[in-house]
């Protein structure tokens, strides 16, 4: 087992390294670099910018550098914990993500909840009923939720909030409570708006994980230990709890990877569509913009977290799950 | 020596004159800063203010307690920190509603032969952290920063030479500041009085700590280290950002400065306790005590505006979510009013005349060609059919309010004559192909013309819509290509481009005193021709010559006609020199203008006073709303606590 954990440990390792070359490639790869898209935004606001203030800012923000060059001061800035600087903001790009982090957390939190609380009973009801009226209504609903655009949705709930609840538009909170200290009024603001992107990013996720928990338990349920329970007198609640649910949780906990690094970086189109205070829209903006070191760090980070994520789940799965054995090459 | 003076001197405002002569007479304390003033935490307002302070003829009907709220504006971006700069407008010398120069943060200035600027600051100035604005704050950035080699790697900035050449830098006083040049230098005012003005002050006892002359090398080295910056010269950039106004360290001479610490969701500027303007009653500027900028998604600004959200809003407006939020007048409880747009045209073709492709760029090159493509569109139809009827078809040139405008400007070549523009083009012997109705260029090829756009306004993809299905009737066909800002201009820069479309004219309401650097090559950014502005720019290190060709020679005289326009300081002069720069301009058609006159949609609480009814919404020169004060506006007595509340 530790050997198996030191292999995957520096599996991962290569696995950042390839990705940080690869991040740093890519957000190079379209032509010009920040400097190029500030100075088109300036210029557009009707200034000019002689040749010389170009090349001052180039040295500025070291962008007369060689690429490799730049690329050998990030990577040993991000192994001594230095995220970088981002040139839009001025600032350390820890201190930017930071900044957004708490809220992002609350929400994709808030997300993953809920498509869990409504997922797992709609998705056992729709197993264990299976065909049945409420089975088919559950699923049409649930493909609807799949197949319906994110945005679109977004921006009709917004509309209807606005209307229906006088929800002040776009944004987590009331403006005027941006910045304020924590009251409940300001909690309540919060609450407000929170459920609007919640049920927008957690339908597609609900629909999806009924339909896999639905199909996973209805494997289960058609075992021999289960016929088994039931003839031993087992009640039914019992029967399904205690037994082929536990076996449907599995992809679950596979899931894990991917959850991580979807709770910091949420859902980007919509939190841009609904302009809320995460990193979506920030991530968003740096590549756009070029923003080398703010998007390339918060790629980074996701990055990271996807490869812990990936071992915990692993990790888990093995110590949850007695017939997963790793490491060990099987006996002939 | 005096008797030499060309000298034009600028006298104080009347009024201006008679609250000097009662002053010693109470100013009035704004509401909002009398806690901290009887706190003891703050100075009077008597002692806050210059000696002689700004008076400005405006006057708001509240009693003094009930003035103040937050005018709350919506941004797209933390960076639109910057909007408040510019709306604050405070400038050593600004323009006047007519674009007149007038003093301003300077109490009075003296121009000798075009070439000598004098100016008077007022004495008892202070930044907004109390300081004292002398003349220390002028040498400083002339001595410390614009000729420091490692911050002006590159020499002295651009702005402050004539021909290359540095001016005379003189002190004649604590409160006295002159710049001298060996030519005139028609420029000067005009930079001053920008939108985003060429500073030539800064906050001194604030950069000192930052900058190596001044500041002790531990502690510099310990501040550079905790910045992460480079090295001082960085660090000293960076803090002294006052155009971006992302600083809320750096003291101001703005109305409002920056209080939050950016990036936020939500920016807020509370007054400046030291602004030197007051009104006419005596009062201290600006009547409003805090603004808010609240960051959106720049597609969802338009709804929040319907939904009463911005009390003063003009940006990420544009005149298609005119009818949107003319119905949601009432509900949001503001009003939308139409300001004219200072631009020269609304939509504007630009040829490339520095186009790759040699076929093509010499027919782009040639003036017939570019005619004809301009009077084969329908602008009347796109008025129409785009712009609600509202806007005014024609040509690109200046706006009817500029003295300089010629009536029959606009309509040269901008006429709908299809049959004129075909013969053109079969004199031009581009014959069409019978097969599908399509020219051939001169190798053979199908004219197709690929028009690209910066892909941020929808209005520009429909238009070019309706003129595809023009062209089409040419025997030309359109295809638009939809990229990015950045990608947009390299590729015009580099000649990949054929044609482009932006906004026409930048300045639609020159003075003669404006340099017409708009319609000469003049910077490697010009749409029309970008390799012959940048010879112009760089000397003659860069770009492309215009060379001697005889399609190009009233290229060169236009770039003659701006080089003695440089060397000349008659008025007349030089509105004749516009004159003919323009006249040449709508008669080669440079740049093909579509429609004009399409108003900046602009939303305004109704609570909010002062804001006036159809001003005129244009970034350089104007400021956009800076040429208007908004110091001077106020909201509705009572509305203000409302506010605050609601803000």
């Amino acid at each position: 087992m530790i050997r198996y954990l030191a292999g995957r440990l520096v599996t991962m390792a290569w696995t950042l390294l390839a990705i940080s070359v690869l991040v740093f490639v890519i957000i190079q790869l379209p032509p010009g670099d920040y400097l190029t898209s500030y100075i088109a935004e300036i210029r557009a606001q009707g200034e000019n910018v002689t040749v010389d203030k170009i090349a001052f800012l180039r040295e500025q923000y070291g962008l007369d550098k060689p690429l490799w060059e730049q690329y050998l001061v990030w990577v040993t800035g991000l192994m001594q914990g230095d995220l970088g600087y981002s040139f839009e903001y001025n600032q350390p790009v820890a201190d930017i993500v930071g900044e957004r982090m708490p809220l992002t957390l609350l929400l994709n939190v808030a997300t993953v909840i809920f498509v869990y609380l409504v997922a797992f009973p709609i998705g056992i009801y729709s197993a264990t009923h299976q065909y049945s009226w409420g089975d088919h209504g559950l699923s049409f609903l649930g493909f609807l939720g799949l197949a319906t655009p994110n945005f679109l949705l977004a921006l009709i709930l917004l509309y209807l909030a606005n209307v229906w609840f006088g929800t002040s538009i776009g944004g987590l909170m009331d403006p005027r409570f941006i910045d304020a200290p924590w009251s409940l009024e300001k909690a309540a603001s919060v609450l407000s708006h929170l459920w609007v992107p919640v049920l927008v990013i957690g339908t597609a996720g609900t629909a999806g994980m009924m339909r896999r928990l639905r199909a996973n338990l209805l494997d289960e349920l058609n075992r021999q230990y289960v016929v088994t329970a039931r003839a031993k007198g087992l009640p039914e609640h019992r029967v399904l709890l205690k037994y082929p649910l536990r076996m449907a949780l599995n992809p679950f906990i596979a899931d894990l990877g991917s959850l991580l690094p979807q709770i910091v970086s949420g859902s980007v189109i919509i939190s841009a569509v609904m302009s809320l205070p995460t990193t979506g829209p920030m991530l968003l903006s740096s590549l756009r913009s070029q923003d080398m070191f703010l998007a390339g760090s918060f790629l980074m980070f996701l990055a990271l977290l996807t490869v812990v994520g990936m071992f915990v789940s692993d990790v888990l799965l093995a110590i949850l799950d007695p017939r997963i054995r790793l490491g060990k090459t099987t006996i002939r | 020596m005096a008797l030499l003076w060309t000298a034009i001197l600028w006298a104080p405002a009347l009024a201006e004159q008679a609250i000097a002569e009662t002053s010693g007479a109470a100013f009035g304390e704004p509401a909002a800063l009398q806690a901290a003033v009887s706190a003891g935490d703050l100075p009077p307002v008597s002692q806050r203010l210059p000696e002689r302070p700004l008076v400005m003829p405006v006057d708001a009907a509240c009693p003094a307690d009930r003035l103040g709220g937050t005018l709350r504006m919506i941004g797209g971006s933390a960076k639109d920190t910057r909007t408040l700069s510019v709306f604050g407008y405070a400038r050593l010398v600004g323009y006047d509603e007519n674009y007149a120069f007038v003093p301003d943060i300077a109490e009075r200035f003296e121009v000798e032969e075009g070439r000598i600027f004098t100016f008077h600051l007022r004495p008892g100035m202070k930044w907004s952290d109390g300081a004292p604005f002398t003349a220390e704050d002028f040498r400083y950035f002339w001595e410390d920063m614009a000729q420091n080699p490692q911050i002006a790697r590159f020499g002295i900035p651009g702005e402050l030479l004539v021909e290359g050449k540095p001016p005379r830098v003189t002190f004649p006083g604590p409160d006295v500041v002159r710049y001298e040049w060996a030519k005139p230098n028609p420029n000067f005012l005009a930079t001053q009085a920008a939108a985003l003005p060429f500073e030539l002050y800064r906050p001194s006892h604030y950069l000192k700590q930052f900058h190596e002359t001044y500041a002790d090398p531990d502690e510099l080295a310990t501040l550079v280290e905790a910045e992460g910056q480079r090295n001082w010269a960085a660090l000293h950039f960076k803090m002294d950002r006052g155009h971006r106004n992302d600083n809320p360290d750096l003291p101001t001479l703005q109305p409002w400065k920056l209080a939050t610490e950016p990036p936020s969701e939500r920016l807020m500027f509370t007054r400046n306790p030291y602004f030197h303007r007051v009104d006419a009653q005596g009062r201290q500027l600006p009547y409003i005590d805090t603004v808010t900028l609240t960051i959106a998604n720049a597609d969802l600004i338009p709804a929040k505006v319907a939904n009463g959200e911005a009390d003063l809003q003009a940006a990420y407006l544009s005149f298609p979510n005119y009818p949107f939020l003319k119905r949601a007048e009432a509900r949001g409880g503001f009003e939308v009013r139409r300001w004219e747009s200072g631009r020269g045209s609304h939509v504007t073709l630009y040829p490339n005349l520095n186009v790759k492709d040699p076929a093509w760029r010499r027919l782009v090159q040639d003036a017939n060609f570019r005619r004809a493509l301009s009077l084969a569109i329908n602008r009347d139809d796109i008025n129409k059919a785009i712009f609600y009827g509202l806007a005014v078809p024609g040509g690109n040139t200046v706006l009817p309010r500029s003295t300089l405008f010629d009536p029959e400007l606009p309509t040269m070549w901008a006429g709908y004559d299809p049959d004129a523009a075909n013969a053109l083009l079969d004199e031009l012997g581009l014959e069409r192909e019978s097969r599908n109705g399509l020219r051939l260029l001169p190798d053979g090829r199908q004219m197709r013309i690929v028009v690209e756009t910066a892909g941020e306004s929808r209005e520009q993809s429909d238009v070019l819509q309706l003129i595809h299905d023009d062209w089409r009737r040419l025997g030309i066909d359109l295809l638009i290509r939809e990229s990015q800002r950045e990608v947009f201009r390299n590729r015009i820069k580099a000649g990949s481009t054929l044609m482009s479309v932006w906004t026409g004219l930048d300045n639609g309401v020159p003075t003669p005193a404006t340099d017409p650097a708009e319609l000469a090559p003049s910077t490697a950014e010009q749409l029309q021709w970008p390799s012959f502005g940048m010879q112009i720019e760089t000397g003659g290190e860069g770009g492309e010559a215009i060379g001697g060709s005889e399609a190009l020679a009233p290229l060169r005289e236009l770039a003659a006609l701006r080089k003695r326009w440089m060397r000349t300081d008659d008025d007349a002069e030089r509105a004749d020199i516009w004159g003919r720069m323009l006249r040449i301009s709508a008669d080669q058609v440079y740049t093909i203008g579509i429609v004009a006159g399409v108003d900046q949609i602009i939303a305004v609480a109704d609570t909010l006073n002062n804001v006036p009814k159809r001003g005129v919404y244009n970034y350089e020169p104007g400021a956009y709303f800076g040429i208007y004060h908004p110091d001077g506006f106020w909201f509705d007595c009572g509305a203000s606590a409302l506010a605050g509340k609601h803000g």
